[in-house]
């Protein structure tokens, strides 16, 4: 695309980026489907205490592994809990785990990122150096080494934290679980964020109009305002949405493993792991779960999907 | 070539030095003392007396500072070994020679197969643009493309076995047993929609190209043109993924072995991490990275090879 014929088209069209992107995406069946469904799971996880029939840890001994009914829509686990106020609470579980391991990847990986693409040279190279190792590592096995041995002394401080100060915070040590898990995926998630936000910054750097705008004596402040945020919005959009359900997954695969949220504390990925132990008998135990976190899986493909070919049109068809 | 991968090798044992070194200090700091963990999972009647773990300690040179124990580790695997087992007391070679070709075959298996299948769908796809078939293997990516290993995996078995009346495919017989094809499958599910997106990008790109149009032109018939112009400019973005298929495979193994029974390193690793053992764990990750390390390597060798363009193009990048 020359550069005359740009003042050419906005003439033609006066649609903010915003508004384009937005008619791409409403256009894209699949993705409206994909957005209602992640708009309902953060409902769901929000309200999730007003909605469900049940407390999540209240056992019915008389009502062990029941089959769906009325009264328990997806069924009773071994315990006589009802299983769909744990996936609902499970919900909860996973999308604090999931805004809080994007947001701090993206301020991890947009501070880096930014660093390597504005100071260039050597600060550059230790910037691509870092995020070509931390993409080359088996990031899961890194998250779970992280994961098991920082528990333990982590608790044990916390509890030393307790008997010291007698302050309340310090007793409830299913944070550290929380806290452990976002931080290790922030960790490992940021190199994504750090690429994009370099890219774009090395791209635009040498654009006759950023130059020009140099050359006039624009504020640096105005140019990352005006040139390299509208740049990047699209693509940071895409990552977000994209390593929210990555998050969400990667949270159940640890509870999977019996390293991330501990029991009681419902996790889709633990009432899997559960179920696995009495499928033959008790399908759906495991059906549940597993079916629940597909749909969420999916939902968050379709999503990304129509965020890509909106934000990105360039990059596909 | 030579110089190229031995640079490649230069630059990656540091990082990998550093891997190391981290996850030693992980455990070393985290996971707490080695020989009590050994005291408390000894089984039956051995006693923990203070005075006998620090006789053992001190054999074992645990008392020694931690920099100094951590280049002894490196020493020693350097030469090769990896120390023992915390937990079963066998030494971490033995047990690794046993369960990595379990894993290395069912991965490479899942990945070969995959990207002839994925490659496939998505050349299909993209010569069949925005017609049903094109959006039925689009819409398959797409629902295969998050699902993870743990829940496909779980539910086909409960398919096969309430819906199909079929046995549970449950551990390992060779590479050319039926049981593995469930689990190479469920194995391929994720890589799969990554070929089939990439491929299919890959062919879209191609044939809007002159030399294409050209070939059209010439009438060459259309089973030449895809064979010969399309397909082999789509195989370099295609390749391209191999690195990334390769840890998503090595990751995904971690969760599914369990669940199939597989006695491959995967499973490995989900009882070093539950008990803590370090020896296994530091060995695994390094073996994991040796193993990613390769395969970005084979791809970064592979590319002029099927793309002289990208030979051409990767010199401008750097």
């Amino acid at each position: 695309m020359s550069d005359q014929a740009i003042p050419l088209q906005q003439e033609e069209k006066q649609f903010s980026l915003a508004k384009d992107a937005f008619i791409r995406l409403v256009a894209n069946r699949l993705a409206i489907v994909g957005m209602v469904l992640v708009a309902f799971l953060f409902f769901v996880a929000i309200f999730g205490p007003y909605l469900t029939p049940y407390d999540f840890l209240s056992q019915d001994l008389m009502a062990r592994n029941q089959a769906p009914s009325w009264q328990h829509w997806f069924g009773t686990d071994d315990l006589g809990r009802d299983i769909m106020s744990r996936v609902i609470y499970g919900s909860r579980t996973a999308v604090v785990v999931g805004f809080s391991t994007v947001s701090f990847s993206l301020i991890i990986g947009l501070f880096m990122g930014a660093l390597g693409g504005y100071f260039g040279g050597k600060v550059d190279a230790f910037v691509v150096w870092l995020i070509d190792i931390t993409m080359s590592i088996p990031s899961l096995l890194l998250v779970i080494v992280i994961n098991v041995s920082l528990k333990p002394p982590l608790v044990n401080w916390m509890d030393a934290q307790f008997l010291a100060t007698g302050n309340e915070f310090y007793r409830n040590t299913i944070w550290v679980d929380f806290v452990l898990v976002f931080g290790s995926l922030a960790l490992i998630k940021w190199p994504k964020a750090a690429r994009i936000i370099r890219g774009q910054i090395l791209s635009i750097r040498n654009k006759n109009y950023v130059l020009a705008a140099e050359a006039l004596g624009v504020p640096t402040s105005k140019i990352v305002r005006r040139y390299v945020i509208p740049n990047a919005i699209g693509p940071i959009i895409v990552y977000i949405s994209a390593a929210l359900g990555e998050a969400m997954v990667l949270e159940s695969s640890f509870s999977f493993l019996g390293v991330g949220v501990r029991p009681p504390i419902p996790s889709w990925g633990n009432m899997i792991s559960d179920g696995l132990r009495i499928w033959q008998l008790y399908p759906h135990v495991l059906a549940a779960p597993a079916a629940v976190l597909a749909i969420v899986t999916i939902a968050f493909s379709f999503l990304g999907d129509g965020l890509n070919d909106a934000l990105n049109p360039r990059q596909w068809k | 070539m030579g110089r190229y991968v031995i640079s490649r090798l230069v630059r990656w044992i540091p990082s990998v030095f550093i891997l190391l070194l981290l996850v030693y200090a992980l455990v070393y700091f985290g996971a707490g003392d080695p020989i009590k963990l050994i005291f408390l999972q000894a089984p039956g009647d051995v006693a923990y007396d203070p005075a006998r773990v620090e006789a053992i300690r001190e054999a074992a040179g645990l008392n020694r500072p931690f920099l100094v124990q951590f280049w002894d580790y490196i020493l020693n695997v350097a030469q090769g070994n990896f120390g023992n087992s915390l937990v079963s007391g066998r030494s971490v070679n033995s047990m690794v020679a046993a369960a990595l070709p379990v894993t290395l075959k069912i991965g490479l298996a899942a990945i070969l197969i995959v990207s002839l299948v994925g490659i496939l769908l998505g050349v299909i796809a993209a010569l069949n643009q925005n017609k049903w078939l094109d959006n039925l293997i689009v819409g398959f990516a797409l629902i295969i493309w998050g699902i993870p290993v743990f829940v496909a995996g779980p539910l086909i078995i409960v398919f096969m076995v309430l819906v199909l009346n079929l046995n549970v495919p449950y551990g390992w017989a060779g590479l050319f047993d039926v049981k593995v094809i469930v689990p190479l499958l469920v194995l391929g599910l994720n890589p799969m929609a990554l070929i089939i997106r990439q491929a299919r990008a890959g062919v879209l790109e191609v044939l809007s190209e002159d030399y294409v149009r050209t070939a059209r032109a010439k009438g060459i018939p259309n089973y030449q043109v895809v064979m010969r112009h399309i397909m082999r400019p789509v195989l370099t973005p295609v390749v391209s993924q191999i690195g990334l298929l390769v840890i998503a495979t090595l990751n995904n193994s971690i969760l599914i072995e369990k669940v199939f029974g597989l006695p491959g390193l995967g499973r490995m690793t989900e009882t070093a991490i539950k008990s803590s053992d370090y020896p296994v764990i530091l060995a695994i990750v390094l073996i994991f990275s040796i193993v990613v390390m390769a395969s970005n390597l084979l791809v970064d060798i592979s590319y002029p090879l099927l793309d002289p363009r990208a030979a051409a193009k990767k010199t401008e990048d750097e």
